[in-house]
């Protein structure tokens, strides 16, 4: 029995996953996550952006659920990008080691800035640049 | 700042604690449980890969219960015996160079690699050796420190007390299986022994050979379309073939006598009264047993014996059997009697409704027979008993006739 309360929007661009997970991440439920994860790593896309601004709550079952996220990553020689971070679910992060695994950055806008050079597919304005 | 972290890492671990219980204590699966536990474990630790194992007694192994992070593990057992239990610490906190000169560390080495075992905590309650949890490398690639050690042993004695209920229950379970084993055998035996009486009682005439078990089937036809409950009908079968036991105490002679004495009629009318007596006297697990019995031979009317009660003091459990009885006795040679077909049978009754019978109850026998004639019922208790010189289709015209004309 798994509660109702998280769910996971994902998109990609080009060899990009944009995942933002919503609501709790609180029990089994959040796997969800972790799968999607695994099936941009399996069609080959390596770069990871996890979108948290919609998280609630994150517990020790939602902790772990991200760790095997990292460790997936490592083994996929991928890399993992959290942008939208609430200082408290970083301060979990910190406190568990994962941010030594991942490259923050404040919103998602910035991430895929990092991550495409090319502006336009991004539909963004140069002087965004 | 120290300090400070000090209290956030120790509010996150009484949190994870608290739903750790919550998880255990929760009305989900056992499967279910046992892997949000195991997910508490490897979220609080930073542990990509653990599991979680579970022992069993009988072979001897640690059978895996639930993973996380491992791949192709599948089918993965520790091979554990009593003298490797015995040395084992409860709850003890075993790093893998600790276990690495232990002979069950030895004999399962590579099952300890494919499980990619770090750390290993074997999980007891009391002295009883449940499982064991198996935890990789931590993502900081740390030791434990001691209050993380004391957490952790927290949480390993949650674990093995919600793999203790667990037990339990299998074998609460497993006990209750063997319970209803037990006493459906009991329920055998049970009416076989009655059964036997029966055939005692019905012995002592040729007349009357089977009878009381017709009476108990015919009974129990009645009943199930009365929508009695199962151990109801139950009961009703049990009346039906313990109803004419008083009649062991009666002279052989009296029983088939064509032309009885007044005396004679006497005697046999004492039956009922001593089927009673021996009866009421056993402790039967169904209710009014004693009371069907005694007055299968009363009548709507108040005519019947031995108490001449009339329709409303009467039971309808005694005015199934006295139908029964009646119809059997109608329907089988009896010596101061000629055999009545099923069809003078099925009149007779209606002739006799309101003063020797009950309507509704013998609507319900109706009922039932012509079920059974249709071929409705799974499990015919009246036809396989009489003759099959009738025409189905004259009887099912006769008992639509009376049915209708019962429920008008």
């Amino acid at each position: 029995m798994l509660t109702n309360n998280f769910a996971v929007v994902s998109k990609a661009i080009d060899d990009i996953a944009i995942l933002q997970p919503k609501g709790y991440m609180n029990d089994l439920g959040a796997e969800r996550l972790e799968h999607e994860c695994e099936q941009f790593l399996d069609k080959g896309l390596k770069k990871l952006i996890i979108n948290f601004s919609d998280i609630q709550h994150i517990n020790s079952m939602g902790a772990s659920v991200l760790i095997g996220i990292v460790q997936r990553i490592s083994e996929s020689k991928g890399q993992l990008y959290f942008t939208n971070i609430k200082k408290v679910h970083f301060d979990v992060f910190e406190m568990l080691g994962i941010i030594k695994y991942v490259k923050i950055f404040k919103e998602e806008r910035e991430a895929l800035k990092f991550l495409i050079k090319d502006a336009e597919k991004l539909g963004l304005e140069k002087t965004d640049l | 700042m120290q300090k400070n972290w000090d209290l956030k890492r120790l509010i996150f671990n009484i949190s994870s604690l608290v739903h750790l219980g919550q998880e255990v204590t929760s009305s989900k699966g056992f499967n279910e449980k046992i892997k949000g536990a195991l997910y508490v474990v490897t979220g609080i630790f930073s542990i990509p890969r653990a599991a979680l194992l579970i022992y069993n007694s009988r072979l001897h192994s640690l059978d895996l219960l639930t993973s996380k992070g491992l791949k192709g593990i599948d089918g993965t057992i520790l091979r554990i015996e009593h003298r490797h239990i015995k040395v084992l610490k409860k709850n003890e906190i075993y790093s893998i160079k600790e276990l690495q000169n232990n002979p069950f560390y030895k004999q399962n080495e590579t099952a300890f690699k494919t499980l990619q075992t770090r750390t290993f905590i074997p999980l007891f309650v009391k002295e009883e050796f449940l499982g064991a949890l198996s935890l990789g490398r931590r993502l900081s690639r740390t030791s434990y420190l001691q209050s993380e050690a004391d957490t952790l042993r927290a949480i390993a004695n949650q674990i093995s007390t919600t793999l203790h209920n667990s037990n339990l229950f299998k074998r609460l379970a497993r006990k209750a299986t063997e319970n209803k084993k037990l006493y459906e055998n009991m329920r055998h035996i049970y009416h076989n022994t009655v059964q036997a009486f029966a055939a005692a009682i019905d012995a002592k005439d040729v007349y009357t050979k089977n009878h009381s078990n017709r009476v108990a089937k015919i009974s129990v036809a009645i009943a199930r379309e009365l929508s009695w409950k199962d151990k109801d009908v139950e009961g009703i079968y049990i009346a039906g073939l313990l109803h004419d036991i008083g009649k062991i105490v009666l002279d052989r002679v009296v029983i088939r006598s064509k032309n009885l004495t007044n005396a004679e009629m006497d005697e046999i009318r004492k039956h009922p009264k001593i089927s009673y007596d021996i009866i009421s006297k056993i402790k039967f697990p169904w209710k009014d047993i004693s009371d069907f019995v005694r007055h299968h031979h009363e009548r709507i009317d108040g005519k019947g014996y031995p108490d001449s009660l009339r329709d409303k003091e009467l039971s309808d459990g005694a005015k199934i059997i006295a139908l029964a009885d009646a119809f059997d006795a109608m329907t089988t040679e009896r010596p101061y009697q000629k055999k009545r077909t099923l069809n003078e049978a099925l009149i007779e009754i209606k002739e006799c409704l309101g003063t020797q019978f009950d309507g509704n109850i013998s609507k319900a026998f109706f009922k039932t027979i012509q079920k059974e004639i249709k071929g409705e019922l799974k499990d015919p208790q009246v036809l396989p008993y009489l003759d099959k010189d009738f025409d189905p289709s004259i009887i099912i015209m006769l008992l639509e006739g009376i049915i209708a004309e019962l429920s008008a």
